[in-house]
C-alpha cells in the first residue's frame, strides 16, 4: 500500500509467484491484463455496451477473424485497428512494447502501454518474466482495479487459483485517504486441489494432540504452554463439561490424551488416553519428555 | 508436460452423432465410440470423453475436460464460465414458452402471477420471467415437460423444439421465444491458454472440415 510504482507491481507478482513455487506447484503460470488499457480503447472506438460485449468474447476466444471482420463493419481506425489486432496477438510481455497509438485521445492508452512496459523491464530483474503472459482480454469482474490485474493458474486445474492486481481509488472510498494500493489473494482450496492434482500427497501430521483440563486455570495455562513448547498440539478445555464429555470430544477430534492437571505442577497428572479410555498418574516433565521427544 | 487434450462429447442424444463427425473431419477420429467412457482417438494429443450433454458444461467449467461439444442452451442453463469457441451449427433448437392449444393466454405478457411452470431448464426460465417482473414458480422436470399441462401439474412449459412437432402433438402452443441455441465447441479458459498452439490448431482444422 502507498506505492504506485512499477517496483512495487513487480514486487507483488514476484511474491505470488514465489509463495506458489514454494508449495511445490509446478509449471506455475500468470496471466496479466491490464484493467482499463481495453476499456479505454473501446471507448476511443466509441463502442456501445452491446459492442463492447461482442469486442470482448471476440478477444477472449482470440478469434482474429471475427475481431477483423468487426472492426471492418464498424469502422475502427486502421491505427486503433492494427493496435487491436497487435494486442490480442501478443502473449509475452515484452511483445506489447512495440504497440503505441497516434492521436491525443489515446493518451491514457498509450500511458496504460508505457505503465506495462515499464513493468515489463522490472519483471524481468525479479528474473520472473518467463512465468508471466500477457493477455489483452483478461478483465476482471470486480471493478475497483485501475492498473495490471492477473490471474494465477496450474494446468492441472481449470480454476485459477489466485489473482488480483492494482487499486489505486480504492482505499479513498472507505476514508479520505489515498493511497495507491496492489495485492493478490490465494484461494486455498484451490491450491490444496492443484496440489493434488499435480500428486502432491499431504502428509499426515504426527503431531500428538492433548487437550488439558482442569479446576485451575493458572496451572492448565502453564501446562498448555509447557506442552506446546515440546512441539505436542495443546488446547485448553475451556468449556466447563465433564471429563467423560471432554472424553468424547476428544474422540472426534482425534485427540491422543486428556490431561487432567491439578493446583501445582510439582503433583503428578493424569493422563487419559482417548482410545484405551486408561488413565496414569505421571510428572508433566516426564510426560513433556516422553511427548516430545 | 505430455497431458492429453480432453474433448467431452454427448454420450447419447441427437448431438452425438454430428459431434462425433465434426471431429473426424478435423482429423480426430474417435477409435472406440461404443465401449468406453474414454476413448483413445486417431490423434494422439486428444482423447475423447462421452458424457452428458447436460453436464458437460460443467466439466469443461472446472477443467475436469479441456473441450466439450454441447448445447448453447445448457451452457446457459447450468451458467458455465467457459468460452464458446465456436458455432457448429447443428443441433439447431429454440427454447419456447408454451400453453394448451385451449388456453386463453396467447403471449408471455399475458401469463398471471403464481403461475406454474415445468421445466428441465429451470435457471434460464427463472431469470426469463424474473427479467419480466413476471412472479412464476418453477418446477423442474427432467425430460416431458409437455405431459405437465395435461397431468395439472403446471398452466405453462418451458422446453426446447427443433421442429414443433412434440409441441403439437401434445396440444400446446408457443406463446413466447426464450432463445434460439445451437451447438458449440467450449473450452476451459485455463485450458485455452495452455494448450492455445493445438487448439488453435484444431479450430482451423474445424473451421476448414466445416466449410
Amino acid at each position: 500500500m502507498g506505492c504506485n510504482t512499477p517496483e512495487a507491481d513487480g514486487e507483488i507478482l514476484a511474491l505470488l509467484i514465489s509463495s506458489l513455487t514454494q508449495v511445490g506447484l509446478q509449471d506455475v503460470r500468470v496471466d496479466l491484463g491490464h484493467a482499463s488499457l481495453l476499456k479505454d480503447l473501446m471507448n476511443a472506438a466509441g463502442l456501445d455496451e452491446q459492442q463492447k460485449v461482442s469486442v470482448q468474447s471476440l478477444l477472449a476466444c482470440r478469434d482474429s477473424v471475427g475481431l477483423k471482420k468487426f472492426m471492418e463493419q464498424n469502422n475502427f481506425q486502421s491505427g486503433l485497428r492494427d493496435a487491436f489486432l497487435q494486442l490480442s496477438c501478443c502473449r509475452r510481455l515484452d511483445e506489447v512494447s512495440s504497440i503505441s497509438l497516434n492521436g491525443s485521445k489515446y493518451d491514457r492508452a498509450n500511458k496504460q502501454l508505457e505503465s506495462l512496459m515499464e513493468l515489463t523491464e522490472t519483471l524481468k530483474d525479479y528474473r520472473i518474466d518467463e512465468f508471466v503472459f500477457f493477455d489483452f482480454s483478461l478483465t476482471k469482474k470486480i471493478e475497483y482495479y485501475t492498473g495490471m490485474v492477473f490471474e494465477a493458474s496450474v494446468p492441472n486445474l481449470g480454476l485459477p487459483i489466485g489473482g488480483g492486481g492494482r487499486y489505486d481509488n480504492f482505499i479513498e472510498k472507505f476514508g479520505k485517504l489515498k493511497l495507491p494500493a496492489t495485492g493478490f489473494a490465494l484461494e486455498i482450496g484451490k491450491l490444496l486441489q492443484a496440489l493434488t492434482a499435480q500428486g502432491f500427497e499431504i502428509p499426515e501430521d504426527p503431531k500428538t494432540k492433548v487437550i488439558v483440563k482442569s479446576k485451575f486455570r493458572d496451572t492448565a495455562v502453564e501446562a498448555v504452554k509447557a506442552l506446546r513448547e515440546a512441539g505436542v498440539i495443546a488446547s485448553l478445555e475451556v468449556t466447563k463439561r465433564s471429563l467423560e464429555k471432554t472424553m468424547e470430544y476428544g474422540k472426534i477430534t482425534e485427540t491422543d490424551y486428556v490431561v487432567s492437571v491439578g493446583s501445582s505442577l510439582n503433583s503428578p497428572v493424569t493422563v487419559y488416553d482417548v482410545k484405551s479410555n486408561v488413565s496414569r498418574d505421571v510428572m508433566l516433565q516426564t510426560l513433556l519428555e516422553e511427548l516430545g521427544g | 508436460m505430455n497431458k492429453k487434450i480432453r474433448i467431452a462429447i454427448p454420450n447419447k442424444g441427437r448431438l452425438k452423432k454430428p459431434a462425433i463427425e465434426m471431429l473426424a473431419r478435423a482429423g480426430i477420429e474417435v477409435l472406440e465410440e461404443d465401449r468406453a467412457y474414454v476413448s483413445r482417438t486417431s490423434d494422439p494429443r486428444f482423447e475423447a470423453i462421452f458424457a452428458r450433454a447436460n453436464d458437460i458444461p460443467v466439466y469443461v467449467h472446472y477443467g475436469a475436460v479441456d473441450l466439450g461439444i454441447t448445447g448453447h442452451d445448457l451452457i446457459l442453463e447450468r451458467d458455465a464460465n467457459v468460452l464458446e469457441l465456436m458455432d457448429l451449427e447443428f443441433g439447431a433448437c429454440t427454447l419456447v414458452v408454451a400453453v394448451p392449444e385451449d388456453s386463453p393466454i396467447t403471449s408471455v405478457a399475458e401469463v398471471p402471477a403464481l403461475t406454474r411452470v415445468a421445466t428441465g431448464f429451470p435457471n434460464i426460465t427463472r431469470n426469463f420471467f424474473e427479467k419480466r417482473g413476471k412472479q412464476v414458480e418453477v418446477l423442474e422436470v427432467s425430460g416431458t415437460a409437455e405431459l405437465a399441462p395435461k397431468l395439472g401439474l403446471a398452466q405453462i412449459i418451458v422446453d426446447i423444439t427443433s421442429t414443433g412437432e412434440t409441441l403439437k402433438q401434445n396440444k400446446l402452443k408457443i406463446i413466447g421465444t426464450i432463445l434460439e441455441s445451437t451447438s458449440r465447441l467450449a473450452c476451459n479458459k485455463i485450458a485455452y491458454r495452455t494448450f492455445e498452439t493445438q487448439i488453435t490448431e484444431l479450430l482451423a482444422r474445424m473451421r476448414g472440415g466445416s466449410e
